[in-house]
């Protein structure tokens, strides 16, 4: 008879077996195989070879095979980059190969690892044991290890980054000085000042990977390399955009990216601020102002350019106003300027920079508009009309001579919207007569009454004008009478 | 006198070894007779619960595979890491991600032991479902053994929650975003209440997920819950069950075996062998078997053997083989952990642990259908089969009424032409909503792709009712619809819905975020 | 036994040693891991070791009080050594006095050396271990003690 448990003892055997060698090759590998482990043994053996005075042996003697970490309780961190980066506050270590050479400069001997472990600076995940995980592109971890040339983007978490000796800050100061000569702030907001078209940039620095848009990034995905690329193209990593090309260099693609990547508000103890931080935060609460041409430079530029004359832009499809240009600011008064630049013109991409909106406080308005208006012409004589305008013969004539730029209803098209609302109420009747009479020198804007080919008469001028006060009517009542006509709503977005 | 004392007292230091082992091991030998032998099972606290003599045919590895006890063996190796694991697991959302990591990291072995218990825990999630399909197939659950079916059926339940709420623990992306589904899923009641309006008065769905969470959003208070749930609650339920599911495999008479055949004969082993029938009535319990006059009852003596040690190497090795199986599981492949859990970032897509994906199928086309009302169909159905098939016969064998075969190949066939056929058109044509942008909610909870599912499947369990004229087959049929299809909605959930539950045929389509 | 019961296998089948052996010695090597898990093998929390500065700034016959370390730099002719300010009976600070040093909270006196000259303390206050950092700054560790008398030699 067969014995009926034969087949459960050859089971149980080779089971056993199995098992055993799994528990010894899993302990073995956790234990004995780690990679900190081999790193430690050899960082003895380089120690052994260089301490040839009396504090090496000594620190030869007292060096353990062990796990090592930095816990800081105030950070929130736990860093073990110690356990393979022995040598990091060792001045032996200079010329040994990585993981076990010194740091560089002398930053540790003012943030000494035990009060400030590492990620607080590199970023990655400081609790990893193995330098994959410590890197952590691939793995499942919001901040991986910044690339070394960045990390002085981290400085400004402690410190004020216009305090800093610029020498050890490079990247960073190239950055600051960049956002400002390229006029970022004309579309991005930046501690609550700046323009509305593209997105505030205050915690860029926080952002994971998860919360930009990868999808036409190459590989590596990492934020840094997401915001390179679009600092040299914006439109190859975000399809529609309307970011002009900022024409950097790569290294000043670098430098911008560090300094997009230090916009991070982090929580640190205050223990930890340098004390020209927490002036930064005092300063914060009241700026000193800047003058009309530093205004001009960081908010207007990136659109207006120098101001003297119009540009085509080809991603807003339009003509944009010569805010400088001889014409308007020898014809428009600094009232005209002020509504304009503190309301902006709603519904288009002038956006408000009133203090409430983007930000610029009304001395630097005035400032602002002082500059514009340097080396103004002397006020030409700009008189009203005396004629009554017709309304409906102003619109067959705009139709023939101004929708083409203007667009139907005066709802802009490649040129401003003159039924906006900002421009009917800013815009004296004077103003509108002597612009339609004499053009704008530098502009797309002809003359409509120049002498040696009038292409309007006066009465022609009463008509237009006398329409285009038609089109700064309520909206409401002006929409509710257009619909019933051609169902198109009146002015709007060019 | 002091001299004779003092001998006696080195004499007994001398015999220490000796007495100690007799003291704890009353026998201190291996059994030697067959009294022996029954007393090494019926007299330790531990075996005791084993039959002295086990039937020949229970012992056969294609009969039951093992799998009830590779549940049990499961089910104790996610016990010990589990402990293991609460040495240095900390409850609370601040800590519970690190505390994982630092297990991971530098714990000795940690990161060994984390894989074990989770791969244990998965696969005893899996084990206890074929051990359900292997109890139906034998028609196990004929009577007397009713109520273990149902005993069993409260163990998957507690199973399945046992491994949701320790999917909560880790507190990273994939756990957050599970359990708000899963929350949301006891809250969907609240489709029904709100499609006729009473959510003001009578509002079960927002009670179970208050229930569940502590709160109206998943936080500390939830993994509070869960933790309590997971290491002290749900783990004494189901042993204080497991021990009346075993207590009751002993009263039922032992595991379910193929009949031993009229006429007092048995072949077994290429011999044939005297059996005993088994008489109408017991007239007394039987103890221990030892070699004597006395009259067995109820049972064929020749059939069976002793369950130590035979029964004994049996357990032993399917333990093993479990542990083995678990170990090398856990060496190669390491337990998932994503980024720390962020409420502002939504995983997409945000899917529920395996063995409940194929209701999040069912969910994505209506909340209540899909999470509360074809469950609950699914488990009453189950529990009702042992109620339903009264007819003895087939107990113990694989498929053994006749036909039973042929039955379960066919609802096979029908049952994944019928779900794959379903899917392909919901993924092609959509359902109601894409169709009739305003129809009344209550159209789509009544009629939708899950819904429809469980009516086919009665209906083709009725035809074979009628046709096969058995209760058993139609049981059959269904069960096996119902495996087709949870197998296939998982398989389907899991490897063609990508972000925003679209259809994609493989991962690798996905777009990029 | 019946004679058509399967025979008796015997126990000391090597297929049957085989296999228990193999069992036991698996349970044992899990059970051996499974008891080395509790023992931490990185101690949580802030280590306690404190970089005091370069020697030279040190000067001999100087003590400096750590505050915040919690505990006193000594420099003598043979040397450095630290000794702890936590008092020894039930861990309160003690402040420098005229010949050593006070409890405030039971009245332990300790001389100079921090050895008990009055009070409920039952041993003297530790001695700390200074060592020196790779850049020359002196550390001490608070967790480590060593004997009374031990100086650290620059």
């Amino acid at each position: 008879m067969k014995d009926p448990s034969r087949i459960y003892r050859w089971l149980l055997l080779v089971a056993s077996v199995v098992t055993i060698v799994y528990l010894v090759g899993a302990a073995v590998r956790e234990n004995y195989l780690a990679q900190w482990r081999t790193v430690q043994l050899e960082y003895r053996d380089l120690l052994r070879e260089k301490a040839t005075d009396d504090r090496g042996r000594e620190l030869l003697a007292k060096f353990r095979v062990e796990m090592k970490q930095a816990s800081i309780p105030a950070l929130g961190t736990v860093d073990r980059c110690v356990t393979c980066h022995n040598g990091v506050d060792d001045p032996r270590m200079t010329d040994a190969p990585q993981p076990h050479r010194t740091h560089p400069g002398h930053i540790l001997d003012k943030h000494p690892v035990d009060r400030f472990g590492c990620t607080v600076c590199h970023h990655g995940q400081g609790a990893a044991m193995t330098f994959s995980e410590a890197k952590a592109e691939d793995v499942f971890w919001d901040y991986p290890l910044l690339p070394p040339e960045l990390t002085e983007s981290t400085c400004v978490t402690c410190h004020d980054a216009e305090r800093l000796p610029p020498e050890q800050i490079p990247l960073l100061t190239a950055g600051m000085k960049l956002y400002r000569d390229k006029s970022c702030g004309s579309c991005h907001k930046l501690g609550g000042r700046g323009g509305a078209l593209g997105p505030a940039l205050d915690n860029e620095g926080a952002k994971s990977k998860h919360q930009l848009i990868m999808t036409n990034l190459r590989p590596p995905h990492t934020t840094w390399n997401w915001q390179n690329a679009h600092f040299r193209d914006p439109g190859s990593v975000v399809p529609d955009s309307l970011m002009r090309n900022p024409t950097v260099t790569r290294r000043e693609a670098l430098a911008l990216t560090a300094y997009m990547l230090s916009q991070w508000k982090r929580d640190v103890p205050e223990s930890y601020l340098a004390p020209d931080k927490i002036e930064q935060k005092y300063r914060a609460l009241h700026p000193e102002p800047l003058t009309g041409e530093q205004v001009y430079r960081q908010y207007c530029t990136a659109c207006h350019g120098n101001g003297a004359y119009t540009r085509w832009d080809k991603k807003f499809n339009r003509f944009i106003p010569a805010i400088r240009g001889v014409s308007l600011i020898s014809t428009a008064t600094p009232e005209y300027f002020q509504s304009n630049i503190e309301q902006g013109r709603p519904g288009t991409q002038m956006p408000a920079w009133g203090l409430h909106a983007g930000g610029l406080i009304p001395e630097e308005i005035t400032g602002v508009i002082e500059y514009l208006r340097l080396g103004a012409p002397a006020a030409p004589a700009m008189t009203a009309l005396a004629l009554q305008g017709d309304a409906s013969n102003g619109l067959s004539l705009f139709l023939r001579n101004c929708a083409g730029c203007h667009g139907m209803n005066g709802r802009g098209g490649m040129a401003p919207e003159v039924g906006n609302p900002v421009f009917q109420q800013a815009a004296t009747d004077e103003f509108i007569i002597h612009t339609i009479r004499n053009g704008r020198i530098g502009t797309a804007m002809p003359a409509f009454q120049r002498n040696e080919a009038p292409v309007f008469s006066d009465q022609d001028i009463a008509d237009v004008l006398a329409y285009l006060r038609t089109l700064g009517e309520p909206r409401g009542q002006k929409a509710m009478a257009q619909n019933a006509t051609s169902g198109t709503p009146p002015g709007g977005k060019p | 006198m002091t001299e004779t004392a003092t001998r006696e007292f080195v004499h007994n230091l001398h015999e220490l070894p000796h007495t100690v082992k007799d003291a704890c091991f009353r026998l201190g030998k291996e059994p030697e007779s067959e009294r022996e032998e029954s007393q090494a099972t019926f007299h330790n606290l531990f075996l005791h619960i084993h039959s002295v003599r086990v039937h020949l045919r229970t012992l056969s590895p294609t009969l039951t595979f093992g799998l009830g006890l590779m549940a049990t063996a499961s089910f104790v190796i996610t016990i010990i890491t589990g402990v293991l694991l609460m040495v240095y697991y900390k409850p609370s959302t601040d800590l519970a991600y690190q505390s994982i990591k630092d297990i991971h990291f530098t714990v000795s072995t940690g990161r060994f032991i984390r894989n074990i218990h989770r791969w244990s825990a998965q696969l005893m999630v899996l084990v206890v479902l074929l051990h359900m399909a292997r109890v139906f197939f034998t028609a196990s659950y004929k009577k007397p053994r009713e109520f273990n079916w149902l005993v069993g059926l409260a163990l998957l339940v507690i199973t399945l929650a046992l491994s949701f709420t320790g999917y909560l623990l880790p507190w990273d992306q994939l756990a957050y975003w599970a359990i708000t589904i899963g929350s949301n899923i006891a809250n969907s009641p609240r489709e029904l209440t709100d499609a006729i309006g009473i959510t003001k008065f009578f509002d079960p769905g927002g009670l179970q997920k208050r229930l569940l969470l502590g709160a109206n959003y998943v936080g500390q208070d939830a993994l509070i819950r869960f933790y309590v749930l997971h290491v002290f609650v749900l783990p004494l339920a189901l042993v204080g069950l497991l021990g009346v599911h075993f207590w009751r495999i002993r009263k039922d008479g032992g595991l379910a075996k193929p009949e031993d055949p009229p006429g007092g004969l048995a072949e077994w082993g290429g011999e044939r062998r005297p059996v005993f029938q088994p008489l109408a009535t017991k007239t007394y319990g039987l103890m221990a078997l030892v070699k004597g006059k006395r009259p067995p009852v109820n049972r064929g003596p020749e059939n069976t053997v002793m369950s130590w040690p035979h029964l004994f190497w049996a357990e032993l090795s399917v333990f093993m083989v479990t542990v083995a199986v678990t170990l090398i599981l856990a060496f190669y492949s390491d337990a998932p952990l994503k980024e720390l859990a962020n409420a502002a970032i939504p995983e997409n897509p945000a899917k529920a642990p395996w063995y409940f994906l194929g209701l999040q199928e069912l969910v994505s086309y209506s909340a209540f259908m899909g999470g509360m009302l074809i469950p609950m169909i699914v488990l009453v159905g189950l529990a009702l089969i042992p109620f339903l098939d009264r007819r003895p016969g087939g107990e113990g064998t694989w498929f053994g009424t006749s036909h039973e075969r042929s039955v379960f190949w066919q609802s096979l066939f029908f049952a994944c032409a019928v779900t794959v056929g379903m899917l392909a058109f919901t993924v092609n044509y959509g359902w109601l909503r894409n169709w009739f942008p305003n129809i009344h909610q209550l159209w789509i909870i009544v009629i939708n792709p899950g819904s429809l599912l469980v009516l086919i499947f009665a209906a083709w369990s009725l035809f074979i009712l009628k046709r096969k004229d058995s209760v058993r087959l139609a049981a059959v049929s269904l069960f096996t619809c119902f495996l087709v299809g949870f197998t296939l909605l998982t398989y389907f959930a899991t490897v063609h819905r990508g972000p925003n539950w679209h259809f994609y045929w493989w991962p690798s389509q996905w777009p990029v975020h | 036994m019946s004679r058509l019961d399967p025979p008796r296998v015997s126990r000391r089948s090597f297929l049957s040693l085989a296999s228990l052996g193999s069992f036991f010695v698996a349970m044992g090597t899990a059970a051996a891991g499974m008891f080395r898990l509790p023992n931490p093998a990185v101690l949580p929390g802030p280590v306690r070791r404190y970089k005091l500065g370069p020697p030279e700034q040190f000067s001999a016959g100087s003590e400096t009080a750590f505050t915040e370390e919690n505990l006193v730099l000594f420099r003598d002719d043979d040397g450095f050594y630290a000794i702890s300010s936590t008092c020894t009976h039930l861990g309160c600070t003690v402040a420098r006095s005229k010949d050593g040093f006070a409890c405030p909270c039971h009245g332990s006196r300790f001389n100079s050396q921090g050895s008990v000259v009055g009070g409920p303390a039952p041993r003297p206050l530790p001695w700390l271990e200074v060592s020196r950092a790779a850049n020359g700054d002196l550390i001490v560790n608070a967790d480590n003690e060593v004997p009374e008398g031990t100086r650290y030699r620059v």
